[in-house]
């Protein structure tokens, strides 16, 4: 055997058994009456848990939850993520400092932060609510309304430091003739911001969109830690609903089909998430 | 503090920075002041002077299941990542050197982005069926879906900045090219090795989703031992304060110490700056 | 028998012949150097003699033993890369010494051959830093010191002057061309450079589109192009070749008829001079034969004592010559006549390229 063939075995035999026989199984799965509750009666039942995924109101609100979330934190960190990048990179003192300060969030682990908010911004014991109560407004956070836009800012607080990242080092290896010469052409900042670096950018921004995004589906951690879904099912995401079906109702096939689903949506939205950025950029 | 042309753009600029400064910095100084604070002033939002006192760390320190569970963590992720880097070493090398694997690359990528939600269902059933529950292997098998397509990804992205005249170099010196890949392009990548190590603990660290459904009173790892704070409501909170930062003090400064090498990683090599 | 023998050897990546059927016999202690554009197969020659890629068809033999199927690390050869290939992790010393630790040698002979080298090569104070901390002539020196202590069959050099300005480039030449004297070595050199090729090469071997054009001495390719190709790309400035056609009275160019030349009446040919050998015709100096034409001057390139003449004949070919800046009474625009020795002239057969 050739040696690239040996090297990559470990990986393959690895990846096999936890990835695609697993994937496998639960390809499986999604066809099956499968309950924890009645393992002695697990039977095949065709394209069922389907049917009944794809019309069950909790699913595809779940899923609009979810995509409200994914658009919506996604749309506010590149916004932040990319001023932050052009701000920290016209920092003349400290900007080593600011900058590690900056990316802490996207370290620590998901369930301390949405911890963290959940009693920061707590109606009875929170210190944001508290002071927010002293200047004379009420914040239900968690609330009917709010619930899943407070989602949604506890995720732009851990990860919009990653679209910072990225952009910082997009920005600090742009080549700098461009930008001079726009100088010399007397180009305003808000002609060089969108003709030069936002086009060199692109490729940047569209890798860092498309990570980001994809990571956002996965969002259980804050949920789990807040509203547990609440209130109602305003803030049941995609994961929590898999998780819930899976692991609370014991509905396995169901959540297995729940969870093939998920990944069609994500493909289709990558694939079209490509294509409009290749289209982009022959245009310009 | 800026270099903006005039004195408007430099003022909103420093407000800015220092308003995100304060935004990202108030929960740490706030987690941090919960975990020292007198467990009865537990619940009032509106006391932030007081006497330090060191009781909630010393109740999670000698009354709690903390220990074991930072042990749990620990091991969880260190063997991940000792496995990964095995495993995801060699192959990241084949990927960026031979011909025949630009699909390889795309599929590594397509791995690290599987949603969670189809393989926890699979791995339950199975840890379950084996009497696995509750056990750190099942955990680390768990992570490792996630950890070791990473930690391949990185790797390519270093081992592809590596000239290939290195290799050829000590082909001609007299090693075979496996030689050549552990004693010249492996110490080549030291410092993208340690990176992806880094970043793959901090992962596997990090993980609630597959650590809550897997683990037991056992082998529970450090986030959901938090998680499970909650249920206790006020009069814990300075305890679950002194375990959020246990759990995210040793990751931000690991993490401090691979920043420059981060972005390199994540881009894989898919991205050139 | 030839010391290092390529027979037949092709190279095709991915369906794409690179190589095609080259023959080339390399005597013991010669200095080749393979010479030609970039793209033209030279780096592939050089790479499939080392073994760093796989022969698609051919032989390669090594001091008569054939190596064509064996790996880098049996072929008992040395390479200087472009970029030094310096392992970077290494002391200069380690770097060194790299080679002969594969040998399984003792410490103490890897120790003493790497400090002669390092003498040799002036690196006696660097060698414990590393190749980051080195200027660029250093470490090109430390890829050198790295070959030569393994005293290998062969030494193979991959334009490993190219990184260097062009003050350290003269002086590396000298030093290799000095050191491949005094080890006796069989090298190999492969360069874009015909300057370097020139002044180093005991043989040149002119490469293009995948085959060998030319093999001989630096005399030989500038004196007897052996095809058109050959001619156009030794020499600066260029060659300057025109179309002709063979007639009884002999070679009728745009610049009128030229010497009588060889092959049938009726072959299309090309017909090739060197800037040098066009002559400035002044009343004092005396002239070889051959007939003359006018010629416009166009832009005028001082070069110190000398002059490189862009000119335009009357019947539009545009032209370049290399005269005496002293002998040059007309100014740009105005007209001068120019002598064609019909002893300098190269005839090339127009199908074929090849010299007649």
């Amino acid at each position: 055997m050739h040696l690239k063939y040996k090297m990559i075995v470990p990986l393959v035999l690895v990846l096999s058994a936890i990835m695609l026989y697993p994937l496998a199984f639960s390809g499986w799965l999604s066809f099956q009456d499968y309950r924890l509750t009645r393992i002695d009666e697990v039977h095949p039942v065709g394209l069922e848990n389907y049917r009944f995924v794809a019309t069950d109101p909790a699913f595809l609100n779940a899923m609009r939850n979810t995509l409200t979330f994914v658009f919506g934190a996604v749309t506010l960190e590149l916004i932040l993520g990319l001023s932050l990048a052009l701000l920290v990179q016209r920092l003349r003192i400290m900007r080593g400092f600011v900058r590690s300060i900056l990316l802490a969030p996207m370290f620590i682990t998901p369930i301390a932060v949405g911890l963290m908010f959940r009693f920061l911004l707590s109606s009875e014991i929170g210190v944001v609510s508290h002071y927010l109560g002293l200047l004379g407004l009420s914040v239900d956070w968690f609330g009917p309304q709010m619930a899943l836009l407070t989602i949604i800012l506890i995720d732009v607080w851990q990860w919009t430091p990653f679209m910072l990242l990225m952009f910082l080092a997009g920005l600090e290896a742009l080549p700098k003739a461009p930008f001079e010469a726009a100088r010399v052409d007397g180009a305003g900042p808000w002609l060089t911001f969108s003709r030069i670096t936002l086009p060199m950018l692109m490729p940047v921004i569209v890798v860092a969109l498309i990570i980001r995004a994809l990571d956002a589906f996965k969002v259980f951690e804050y949920v789990f830690a807040t509203t547990r879904g609440g209130p109602g099912d305003q803030t049941v995401t995609i994961m929590y609903f898999i998780y819930q079906t899976g692991f609370r109702f014991f509905r396995m096939g169901e959540a297995a089909a729940a969870a093939v689903m998920l990944i069609a949506v994500i493909l289709v939205l990558v694939v079209a998430l490509v294509k409009f950025s290749k289209i982009d950029r022959s245009k310009g | 503090m800026f270099d903006y042309p005039n004195l408007g753009a430099r003022v909103a600029a420093t407000i800015a920075i220092i308003l995100a400064l304060f935004l990202v910095l108030f929960p740490f100084v706030w987690v941090f002041l919960e975990s020292i604070k007198p467990p009865e002033l537990g619940a009032r939002p509106d006391v932030w002077v007081f006497t330090p006192s060191w009781a909630n760390w010393q109740e999670v320190a000698f009354e709690s299941d903390v220990p074991l569970n930072i042990a749990n963590s620990f091991f969880v992720a260190a063997v991940t990542v000792l496995i990964s880097l095995l495993c995801g070493a060699p192959a990241a090398y084949a990927f960026s050197r031979f011909r025949g694997f630009s699909g390889a690359r795309y599929g590594i990528l397509g791995a690290e982005m599987m949603p969670p939600a189809i393989l926890i269902l699979p791995f339950f059933l199975l840890l379950y069926h084996l009497q696995l529950i509750d056990s750190r292997i099942g955990v680390i098998a768990a992570h490792l879906t996630f950890v070791l397509p990473v930690v391949t990804w990185f790797l390519i992205g270093f081992f592809d900045e590596v000239p290939k005249d290195l290799e050829s170099q000590a082909m001609i010196d007299g090693f075979t090219r496996f030689q050549a890949f552990y004693l010249v392009i492996l110490p080549a990548v030291r410092p993208g090795l340690a990176a992806a190590a880094v970043f793959g603990f901090v992962l596997s660290w990090n993980d609630l989703f597959y650590a809550l459904l897997l683990t037991g009173s056992e082998s529970r790892t450090l986030p959901v031992a938090i998680a499970g704070f909650w249920t206790f409501r006020g009069i814990e909170m300075g305890k679950m304060a002194v375990a959020i930062l246990i759990a995210i003090i040793p990751v931000l400064i690991l993490s401090h110490s691979i920043q420059k090498h981060l972005i390199r990683g994540i881009g894989g090599g898919a991205v050139k700056y | 028998m030839a010391f290092v023998g390529l027979e037949g050897l092709s190279k095709a990546f991915q369906g794409v012949e690179v190589l095609d059927s080259i023959d080339l016999d390399i005597e013991r202690g010669d200095f080749t150097v393979l010479l030609g554009p970039s793209g033209c197969g030279k780096s592939t020659t050089l790479r499939l003699i080392a073994g760093l890629d796989s022969v698609s068809r051919g032989r390669i033999t090594i001091d008569g033993r054939d190596v064509t199927a064996l790996e880098p690390r049996l072929r008992d050869i040395a390479m200087v890369f472009q970029n030094y290939a310096l392992y970077p992790t290494m002391t200069v010393e380690q770097n060194m010494g790299f080679g002969l630790k594969a040998q399984k040698l003792p410490t103490e002979t890897i120790q003493s051959k790497v400090g002669e080298a390092a003498e040799l090569l002036g690196l006696t104070d660097f060698l414990d830093r590393r190749p980051g901390a080195l200027s660029g002539g250093q470490q090109q020196r430390v890829a050198i010191g790295r070959a030569i202590v393994r005293e290998p069959k062969l030494f193979l050099f991959d334009e490993p002057l190219s990184n260097l300005d062009a003050k350290l480039r003269a002086g590396m030449r000298e030093e290799i061309k000095h050191l491949h004297q005094r080890l006796d070595a069989t090298t190999i050199y492969v360069t874009h450079d015909q300057e370097e090729a020139m002044t180093m090469a005991d043989r040149i071997v002119i490469m293009n589109g995948g085959q060998i054009e030319q093999i001989g001495t630096p005399e030989d390719i500038y004196f007897r192009p052996a095809t058109r190709m050959v001619a156009s790309f030794i020499g600066s400035p260029e060659m300057n070749i025109f179309a002709g056609t063979m007639t009884d009275n002999g070679i009728d160019t745009g610049l009128g008829i030229l010497t009588k030349g060889p092959g049938a009446v009726g072959t299309k040919l090309q017909v090739g001079i060197r800037p040098d050998d066009l002559q400035l015709v002044t009343e004092d100096k005396k002239l070889p034969e051959g007939p003359t034409i006018d010629c416009r001057i166009g832009l005028v390139e001082l070069l110190g004592p000398r002059a490189i003449l862009h000119l335009r004949a009357p019947d539009e070919t545009e032209l370049t010559a290399v005269v005496s800046y002293e002998d040059l009474k007309a100014a740009s625009g105005e007209t001068a006549r120019f002598l064609i020795p019909s002893s300098a002239l190269h005839i090339f057969d127009d199908a074929t390229g090849e010299r007649l």
